[in-house]
């Protein structure tokens, strides 16, 4: 397995050079250079000007250029924004990237977790209304255009009903006041989020001798009981309503996030356990007198988890694209809605820092679930 | 004993290309009958059928029934409708957007430019993913090597941003779009997946058998391998138009592209303007162009997924 | 013909299942008894019933069949008016099954031994791990595994080892019945040979009832104590072994055994059948085998031969037997 996930490693950092080289041609493809950009910008003095031409080695030869290019990259030095200048690019990537990541994270578990149970249990529950009907729901939520989607769920939800707020990140009324800033109670925010995932963990680890129906009534417990303390904990501080406002802004994306990446789980889910259920081993585990639950989710589905799993892989830069396209209309201030007011405000050290950032979440992302998958298969485990 | 050889032997009553045509023509046959088994395809094939004759009936409206100043998809205005934009309407079926141009007209025009970028696009796609697959399956080695790594930039990276990206440095029309899309999707996944299908063709015995009777590369990449990667790629076909309206739609509706009318421009301009949170009468704006794009997108999905039962055996319900 | 030795005793068993064109009879009225540590082989054509008696015995009918009528009695229980709770607990524990391609019968994600104690835990749920485990190293030795084996996975085992894997599976709970079926197809011959040998072996020492489906006579030949000749969902013939090869009396039974050439035999021209075994969504009248039967008459096309004893101990199911000698 050792050498499976060297070679993986490879590949990932070999894809990531490539990728930064075609961002050097596209930046490079450019008529002028970026300093005529400094021109207009009445915040950049000349002298700045000259200094950023030298310290990007503009007016060395291509191949320099390139490399110095990569040295940049490689070293995190991936320039000054313009538009929020002098700020330096990484600086506000190093901000706005936790967002990015805890709505591209937590979406993607919820959805692959709610699209694999119920593909499991259409493939289970075979015809019947409800497979034709949640089978259409799900080719719906597939295709359907993701701005519209969101911006109907806005409409609906915040204008309509006026349950949730119609977008941004937090209501500055009631932040103006506050005497610690977003990132302060988002960094806490995540923190809570890490410590629940750790602590159901934990306790899914553990209780893996016990029979599947304690067990599953343990991580149930786990799931409600910390979840009930996190609440209690917020509830208790001051800076509670604050984060509870945050939390606001953050439901509908996460809603309109979850359900359009869920179907495509089902979907494929509902087809390999179809197969799964043909298979010989299926047949054997009932021709053991085992009951049909335990051959449905310990054979079938643990089976059929697999290619769900790599199916989920590849559409990796798919959820990372529908990740950047929901940011932008909730205005979310994430990597998504950077990249594109960067693109639209020209800040183009901005764009490419973003698109750098994307770039690498996608090979990171594919190069852990990579190897998760060859943790969950024995026969890559154990060659 | 000569003559009883020369009279036995008929002569060839039709042209070897005829043969070909009708060849081609059954397989065509049994192919479409799989299809139609499929009630997904069918519904995906009406679909296409309807927006097509959305897209052929504008111009016809526009040359008879509309009037050009009040119809006009881009420039047209309605003075006698006071209060833009208007709600559905005898006169606008769908109603008026913000700067009074006719909804329905906006729509059907915007048809055809979609089929145009998305046929265009798979096209593209097609003919590069193709290419490659072959030529990558027939050398093997490092041209392999330097395409599937290639392939795997393609597949691993979101290219959403990096056309994000381009459109703001470039100036995209549907024509650059099209293009630049179809060369991405056709250097990526589909390529491996075409690969891999022109290796099982490639150990085929009428390959050798080309090869001995002194066939080029060519010759043999062209006339034996190509033809049978043809319904896979097809398939792929159907699945990058589903792609290519998507993205314009996305970056339309983020106006970063230099054209003056399509769907996604619609919903751009519905939300720019604001009346979307403003009222609940300004549904009309919203709903037709969405609806446009999820339902050709998914369209094309559906045929993608009625065709994969033809390609792949295994597929087909027993 | 019940003893109290007779653990498996199945009466008109008939089970049918739905196609889109229809109704297809796969098994017809099938009866037959099993003692203990006796083997019966299951022997004919493919699609003339085998796998669907089996698979009928142990109730893992898929969705779209049905069993008509019958009734199969395993030790004083009469499995078909069970529930299917009921069910669960005869599985394994009463009857078990080697299924044909057994190789694929283990799942891939577990280990082989995991495998092994779940289906103890499932019979014996006051065993407890480590208990399960010992008796998972004890079956392995007996079909011939290293215990140490136990913690691999199955890919990691060949062909050979996962079929005694697969075996030393069925026998853990100490089934009464052992159905194999078609076990060592997909083996080569060397394998093949010797896990027959040894399949005997165990099931004579276990005291176990063994039914051996196969398609190929000369594995039947050698593991059966009696011989069952399916065709078309009917039984065509049951006697002995031996019975079975020296005067078989069905005009089938002896054309399967002319059609496998014999090594030490003289040298003859192999039998071939003409025609095809019967399309089971319409089956012919009478006789299923009459299209095809050399010696077949008016009353083959109309009416259907029960299974009579025409010598002792050897049943056959014809209007025309072949000679049948008295005394042999």
């Amino acid at each position: 397995m050792r050498k499976y996930l060297i070679g993986r490693f490879v590949q990932i950092l070999f894809t990531l050079l490539i990728f930064q080289t075609l961002l050097f041609v596209i930046l490079d493809a450019q008529p002028g250079d970026i300093t005529m950009q400094f021109l207009a910008n009445p915040k950049v003095s000349p002298e700045a000007r000259e200094q950023i031409r030298a310290n990007l080695g503009l007016d060395r030869p291509p191949l320099e250029r390139y490399a110095k290019w990569l040295v940049n990259f490689s070293t995190g030095n991936l320039g000054t924004s313009f538009e929020h200048w002098p700020r330096s690019v990484m600086d506000i990537i190093l901000e706005r990237a936790p967002r990015t990541l805890i709505l591209f994270l937590t979406g993607q578990l919820i959805a692959f977790v709610v699209g694999f149970s119920l593909g499991k249990l259409l493939a289970w529950w075979r015809g019947g209304v409800l497979e034709y009907g949640l089978t259409l729901v799900g080719v719906v939520m597939y295709t359907i255009f993701t701005p519209w989607f969101g911006l109907m769920m806005i409409w609906f939800f915040g204008f309509r009903l006026k349950w949730l707020p119609v977008g941004k990140f937090l209501d500055p009324l009631l932040w103006r006041k506050a005497e610690v800033d977003a990132n302060f109670v988002f960094g806490r925010l995540m923190l809570t989020a890490l410590a629940y995932t750790v602590l159901v963990l934990v306790v899914f680890i553990a209780t893996r001798k016990l029979s599947a129906v304690w067990r599953r009534a343990a991580l149930w417990a786990a799931l409600v009981v910390f979840a009930g303390a996190a609440v209690l904990l917020w509830s208790r501080l001051d800076v509670g309503v604050l984060a509870l406002d945050m939390v606001r802004h953050m439901v509908l994306p996460l809603c309109v996030y979850t359900l359009v990446n869920f179907a495509g789980t089902m979907l494929v889910m509902r087809n390999t356990m179809l197969e799964t259920l043909r298979e010989d081993y299926v047949m054997a585990a009932r021709a053991k007198g085992l009951s049909e639950r335990v051959v449905r989710d310990q054979h079938a589905a643990r089976n059929a988890f697999l290619p769900v799993f790599t199916a989920l892989i590849i559409g990796i830069p798919f959820a990372i694209s529908g990740g950047i396209i929901t940011e932008t209309i909730f205005s979310w201030p994430g990597m998504g809605l950077t990249l594109l007011s960067a693109v639209q405000n020209e800040d183009i050290p901005m764009a490419m820092g973003a698109l750098s950032f994307i770039g690498v979440l996608a090979l990171l992302a594919h190069l852990v679930a990579d190897i998760a998958y060859s943790f969950l298969d024995p026969r890559i485990r154990y060659q | 004993m000569a003559e009883e050889l020369t009279m036995r032997r008929a002569p060839v009553a039709e042209p070897l290309w005829r043969v070909r045509l009708h060849l081609v023509g059954r397989s065509l046959a049994g192919s479409w009958r799989i299809f139609r088994e499929n009630p997904i395809g069918l519904i995906g094939l009406g679909i296409i059928v309807l927006f097509g004759l959305l897209a052929l009936a504008h111009p016809i409206l526009m040359a008879t029934v509309w009037d050009q100043r009040t119809y006009d998809p881009i420039i047209g205005f309605d003075a006698t409708v006071l209060a833009h934009p208007a709600p559905p309407s005898g006169r606008h079926l769908l109603g008026t957007d913000p700067i009074g141009r006719d909804v329905l007209s906006q729509l059907m025009y915007s048809a055809r430019w979609e089929f145009g970028l998305g046929l265009l696009a798979a096209t593209v796609s097609v003919l590069v993913s193709t290419t490659i697959g072959a030529v990558a399956a027939y050398y093997g080695g490092l041209v392999d090597a330097i395409f599937m790594r290639l392939a795997d930039v393609m597949t691993m990276l979101p290219f959403i941003a990096v056309l994000v990206v381009l459109s703001a440095l470039f100036d995209f029309q549907l024509l650059h779009l099209a293009l630049v899309y179809g060369v991405i999707v056709g250097f990526g996944g589909q390529t491996i997946v075409i690969k891999s299908q022109a290796l099982t063709i490639k150990v085929k015995p009428y390959i050798d058998a080309a090869r001995v009777a002194g066939g080029g590369d060519g010759h043999i990449i062209l006339t034996h391998m190509l033809p049978n990667l043809m319904p896979l790629a097809f398939l792929y076909m159907m699945i990058t138009v589903t792609g290519a309206v998507f993205i314009e739609a996305a970056l339309s509706f983020f106006g970063l592209l230099n054209i003056r009318m399509s769907w996604g421009i619609m919903i751009n301009t519905a939300q720019a303007s604001g009346y979307l949170l403003a009222g609940p009468g300004y549904l009309h704006l919203m709903i037709p162009a969405g609806l446009a794009i999820t339902l050709f997108c998914s369209a094309f999905y559906l045929v993608g997924r009625a065709l994969d039962e033809v390609v792949n055996p295994r597929l087909r319900r027993r | 013909m019940e003893t109290a030795d007779t653990v498996l005793a199945v009466q008109d068993l008939t089970m049918h299942y739905k196609t889109r064109q229809g109704w297809v009879a796969a098994v017809d009225d099938i009866s037959f008894d099993l003692r203990r540590g006796e083997s019966l082989g299951l022997v004919g054509e493919s699609g003339c019933g085998k796998t669907s008696i089996a698979v009928s015995l142990m109730r893992l009918l898929p969705d779209n069949a049905r069993v008509l009528s019958g009734q199969i009695w395993l030790d004083q229980e009469e499995l078909l008016s069970l529930s299917a709770d009921e069910m669960l607990h005869v599985r394994w524990k009463g009857i078990a099954m080697v299924f044909q391609a057994a190789m694929n019968s283990l799942d891939p994600v577990y280990r082989v031994g995991e495998q092994i104690v779940e289906a103890l835990q499932a019979h014996f749920p006051t065993m407890r791990v480590a208990q399960a485990r010992e008796r998972v190293a004890e079956l392995f030795r007996l079909v011939g595994l290293d215990p140490r084996l136990m913690d691999r996975y199955p890919h990691e085992f060949s062909g050979g080892m996962r079929q005694r894997a697969v075996i030393a599976m069925a026998l853990s709970c100490q089934p009464a019945v052992i159905i194999a079926d078609e076990p060592t197809t997909a083996l080569d011959v060397i394998v093949q040979d010797r896990i027959l040998k040894e399949l005997r072996a165990i099931q004579k020492q276990l005291d176990m009832g063994m039914i051996y489906i196969s398609h190929d006579i000369a594995v039947i030949a050698e593991v059966s104590d009696r011989i069952a000749v399916m065709y078309a969902g009917r039984m065509a013939e049951l006697a002995a072994g031996e019975s079975i090869f020296h005067h078989p009396l069905h005009p089938y039974t002896s054309a399967l055994m002319g059609a496998f050439p014999s090594i030490k035999g003289p040298k003859r021209e192999l039998t071939t059948l003409p025609g095809e075994p019967p399309d089971l969504l319409h089956p012919p009248a009478g006789c299923r085998f009459h299209p095809r039967c050399p010696r077949a008459t008016g009353v083959c096309q109309e009416q259907r031969p029960p299974l009579e004893e025409r010598m002792p101990g050897h049943a056959v199911a014809c209007w025309h037997p072949l000679e049948v000698r008295n005394g042999c």
